[in-house]
């Protein structure tokens, strides 16, 4: 129980970093960017835009640091996230849940595929180890793991769109379909995933092959699974559910560690394939200097992450009983 | 003092798999092992390669380059050609350039930023590892904020403000986040050292907190750093090109990000200058590539374990002739080891941990294994059972094990498979290690039953009810988890587990040597009473003498990788053949007795990479004179006894033949 009360307490400590950053940087920024916007947008947008900005920075000239900090704590609390420069007089919260259902459906399930892929593919080659997979998986995917993300992208688009023409280049669904839950829209909006979906699996399963095949070249070092194999049990059965059952434990905390950075990642796929979900977003948000939006993304981003690493938490305490009563 | 590293590979111990070894003479000549390993990796080889080019193109672009990368003088979107080797930017600038100009900041951003993130990471993971305490958990949280915070989207954050940040703003952007991986691992192998012996002794020494985090932490992490170097590098190379390419970097600077960004800009990839577009990338990808392949191959150096070592047969065939005696085996006898040789290897060749082992077990008969640690007796043992295997990971390259009268060396998995756990098992020395923490005792029990046996779900579960309550354990604990048993129950676990199917061979490694004195003894009597009433064999290893004194038939000592003496129990301890039994004796108290000096044995055993010439005690010896260290002893029979001893060499009656090379 203390473990869960600690966990989400540091949850909760990451979230309250996020939000301060988003407060601090625009501030620390040499000449106070924040300042400087608002002056260069002053009598080119509406008043209520100009409110919507001085939510965003928590700008009040009468207020102190602090106080606008507070003011600025509560409004994010409350949900308060502003107003979109860019799609005024839309309000960010509503924007950001409209691109969020494509980055989760993308980036969600892209990501732990890789992970399973990767996660089975290290499992077997470190079990096989000096195999032929072994000898050729893990080095191979060593070197796409230092691929930019969005260079494979381009490369994906330039090969399988423009030559190959097997895929549509850009964007989540033909502008032409309805869309809702019709069979036309979803194939359609399958049919655009595929590419940033391949490029983002290829780039991030290399980190999980390579993690997990030396987790469990680590268990098969341990006593028990020596004593599996005294106890006469089939190789399969050893692999499984004795060493991958507890190599995979690592594993997933790799996995919650390294959220953070495959996401960033995904964001650049996004851009590049124009597809409609946060990612795209966040980067039309910085182009159009529209800070409302890319603050409430940021933040939307990092609780997505936090939210998937709550979920590897519960999977890690469901395969391994020390955790779940640990404390 | 021996080489400790020779002595580890014989009987490695578990923990010390994926940390450096700490110890004086290791630590001394790390530098030259790394070197060594590094120039035998490929992957190291690949990777330090291209380094070593993007190194001369960063160092020296005016003398590579054919143009100035700014000039706008050809014409535009020229295809590859004789001139210009990648074509021409959609501006009329001669892309090869371009590159070669480029790399420069991507090197020292790479350079940069993975010398900076490692500075913090030092400067963080080693404190809170040292440190501990409050400093630990604030230092831990910090990091692992940092740690879980979408790192690019936030430097995009803070590039969205300050756009087209030059040089140094990247780098310390970068650096000022990409550290927390890297502290993560240093504080826990901080931590690790920190309970090691040499660092208690520093302490106790009196050094100061720094000297000791300088001299004594920082040296054995070398690996650690330097993979935290090439994390963080490889991240900024790709971050940096991620940050140029949408647009948030100087879009004057030369490097591959900005030359992406302008390509993306221009449709490079759609009009036909394809090569604009994609070199960069490959660039940048390659430069990663180095990071990652480096880090891989480092990773690889610092955890023995990751590396896979072929034992070199053919040198020790070649020191001993094969000499296996084509005799039948006797019917009273459940385990015949004849001639059973062992040999590990290692970076400096093969080393035999096992030199000639042999003996018989007769059905029902206990027999224990004695010697010092790293004296062969559990390589021994489990090569009897075909459990070899990391981090036990020797080979047996000579010799029979004819358990029931079938060759055990010679049988395949499959056949093994249906012969272990059925008629002979094992039990381990800890069973903390050897029970699998993520099943339960039943779960345990089950697969080894349905593995074996047509057995149902309900008579598993009275079975196993039945071998706990014959090591008395109340069944009630059949649905724990190990964790959750005391370390006496887990030990008494592990054992009725080995009764599941009465075998008639238990093979026991140290199964007590977990426990304190009282929980020792007792246990001790309840396998000695589960043997009487159930009838198995036992081969019992242990390095304490007195434990198996009142339980065992016969005692095996072993020495340096050979039996010393071989003898019944009683007799052994009455009247002890060889010096290093009785220096055995001597190194342990009599629980009843009276209080004696203990004497014990002065000095170590020796490496085994290069045993003594005579005999491998001799230098340890009390009694030793002349002819011990010029000749190798045999095995001779003493009453009946077995011993390898020239102190009994007066009525010459070798047992075992001798052997070419070997007298």
């Amino acid at each position: 129980m203390r473990f869960v009360v600690r966990r989400l307490g540091f949850f909760l400590v990451t979230l309250w970093a996020a939000v301060t950053l988003n407060f601090l940087i625009p501030r620390l920024m040499p000449g106070n960017a924040a300042i400087a916007m608002m002056s260069r947008y002053k009598g080119h947008v509406n008043p209520q835009a100009m409110h919507a900005l001085e939510i965003a920075f928590g700008v009040h000239n009468h207020q102190s640091l602090v106080s606008s900090y507070f003011t600025y704590l509560g409004n994010i609390a409350r949900g308060h996230f502003g107003v979109s420069l860019t799609f005024f007089p839309d309000t960010v919260a509503h924007q950001v849940l409209q691109a969020l259902p494509w980055t989760l459906a993308l980036v969600g399930i892209t990501t732990i595929l890789a992970f399973l892929l990767g996660t089975l593919i290290g499992l077997v080659s470190g079990w096989r180890r000096g195999g032929a997979l072994d000898g050729v998986l893990p080095p191979l995917f060593v070197i796409t793991s230092a691929f930019p993300y969005f260079w494979l992208a381009l490369l994906a688009i330039w090969l399988f769109s423009l030559k190959l023409g097997w895929f549509p280049e850009s964007g989540g669904y033909e502008v032409t379909t309805t869309v809702g839950w019709n069979w036309t829209f979803v194939s359609d909006a399958f049919t655009h995933s595929i590419l940033p979906a391949l490029t983002i699996i290829v780039t991030a399963i290399g980190g999980w092959i390579l993690t997990m095949r030396n987790n469990m070249i680590t268990v098969l070092t341990e006593d028990y699974v020596r004593m599996a194999r005294a106890k006469g049990l089939k190789p399969w059965r050893i692999m499984w559910t004795y060493a991958g059952r507890n190599a995979i434990l690592p594993n997933l905390v790799g996995f919650a560690m390294s959220l953070g950075f495959v996401v960033g990642g995904a964001i650049l796929v996004e851009f590049v394939f124009n597809y409609p979900g946060v990612g795209w977003m966040f980067l039309q948000s910085v182009e159009n200097q529209d800070y409302a939006l890319m603050q409430a993304l940021f933040l939307m981003i990092t609780v997505t992450v936090l939210l998937a690493i709550l979920a590897a938490d519960v999977a890690t305490a469901i395969l391994d009983p020390r955790t779940r009563e640990r404390g | 003092m021996t080489l400790p590293s020779v002595a580890d590979s014989v009987e490695p111990v578990g923990a010390t798999v994926g940390s450096g070894p700490p110890e004086e003479a290791t630590r001394r000549g790390a530098g030259a092992d790394v070197f060594r390993a590094v120039a035998h990796n490929r992957k190291a080889l690949v990777g330090l390669g291209l380094l070593l080019f993007f190194g001369v193109l960063a160092v020296f672009p005016g003398q590579i380059a054919p143009d100035d990368p700014r000039a706008k003088i050809y014409p535009r979107g020229l295809g590859p050609s004789v001139h210009h080797l990648f074509g021409t930017t959609a501006y009329g600038e001669d892309v090869f350039s371009q590159l070669v100009f480029g790399t420069r900041q991507s090197v020292l951003i790479a350079l940069a930023v993975g010398g900076l993130a490692t500075v913090i990471a030092v400067i963080v993971g080693v404190s809170a590892g040292y440190l501990g305490g409050k400093t630990d958990g604030v230092l831990s949280l910090i990091t692992d904020v940092i740690l879980v915070i979408p790192i690019f989207p936030l430097i995009i954050v803070i590039a969205a403000y300050e756009r087209n940040s030059g040089f140094f703003t990247l780098v310390i952007v970068l650096g000022a986040l990409g550290w927390s991986y890297g502290a993560r691992q240093l504080r826990s192998q901080t931590l690790s050292l920190r309970r090691r012996d040499f660092l208690e002794a520093a302490v106790v020494r009196g050094e100061r907190k720094r000297y000791v985090i300088v001299h004594e932490i920082l040296p054995t992490m070398t690996s650690l750093i330097l993979a935290s170097f090439l994390g963080a590098a490889l991240y900024a190379v790709l971050f940096a090109a991620g940050l140029q390419f949408i647009g948030l970097g100087d879009p004057n600077s030369q490097s591959w990000g900005t030359m992406l960004y302008w390509a993306e800009n221009n449709e490079a990839l759609g009009a036909g200058m394809a090569y604009w577009a994609i070199m960069p990338g490959v660039c940048v990808a390659l430069l990663g590539a180095a990071f990652a392949l480096l880090n891989y191959a480092f990773d690889e150096i610092s955890s023995p374990a990751l590396r896979l070592r072929k034992l070199e047969r053919a040198g020790v065939d070649a020191e001993r002739a094969t000499a296996v005696l084509a005799v039948s085996p006797d019917p009273k006898n459940i385990l015949e080891v004849r001639g059973l040789s062992v040999a590990y290897a290692s970076e400096h060749g093969p080393v035999v941990a096992v030199d000639d082992v042999s003996f018989d077990l007769r059905r029902g008969e206990f027999l224990g294994i004695v010697g010092e640690s790293a004296c062969g007796k559990s390589t021994l043992v489990y090569a009897i059972a075909r459990l070899l295997g990391a981090p036990l990971a020797g080979e047996i390259t000579d010799g029979q094990v004819l358990f029931k009268g079938r060759d055990m060396v010679t049988l395949s998995d499959k056949q093994l498979r249906h012969i272990r756990w059925r008629d002979y098992s094992v039990v381990m020395q800890s069973a903390m290690n050897a029970l699998n923490p993520v099943l339960t005792v039943a779960a345990q029990m089950r697969d080894a039953c349905e593995a074996h046996s047509t057995m149902n779900k309900r008579q598993i579960e009275e079975r196993s009810r039945e071998v706990l309550r014959l090591v008395s354990i109340d069944p009630v604990h059949l649905h724990s988890y190990p964790h959750q048993l005391s370390g006496g129950m887990r030990q008494r676990a592990m054992i009725a587990m080995a009764l599941l199917f009465t075998p008639e061979l238990i093979i026991m490694d140290e199964p007590t040597s977990a426990l304190d004195v009282v929980g020792q003894r007792s246990l001790m009597v309840q396998i000695k009473e589960l043997q009487e009433q159930l009838g198995f064999a036992v081969v019992f290893v242990t390095h304490d003498m007195s434990l198996v004194r009142h339980f065992s038939d016969r005692l095996l000592v072993m020495y340096a990788a050979q039996v010393a003496e071989l003898g019944r129990t009683a007799q052994l301890f009455r009247k002890p053949l060889h010096p290093y039994t009785d220096g055995l004796l001597e190194a342990f108290p009599s629980i009843h007795g009276p209080k004696e000096h203990l004497l014990g044995i002065p000095g170590s055993p020796p490496d085994l990479l290069r045993p003594p010439a005579g005999c491998r005690f001799a230098p340890r010896c009390p009694h030793v004179f002349a002819r011990c260290t010029a000749e190798r002893p045999r095995l001779l029979e003493v009453d009946g006894e077995l011993v390898r001893c020239f102190l009994h060499d007066q009525p010459v009656v070798p047992v075992v033949e001798a052997k070419e090379g070997v007298a």
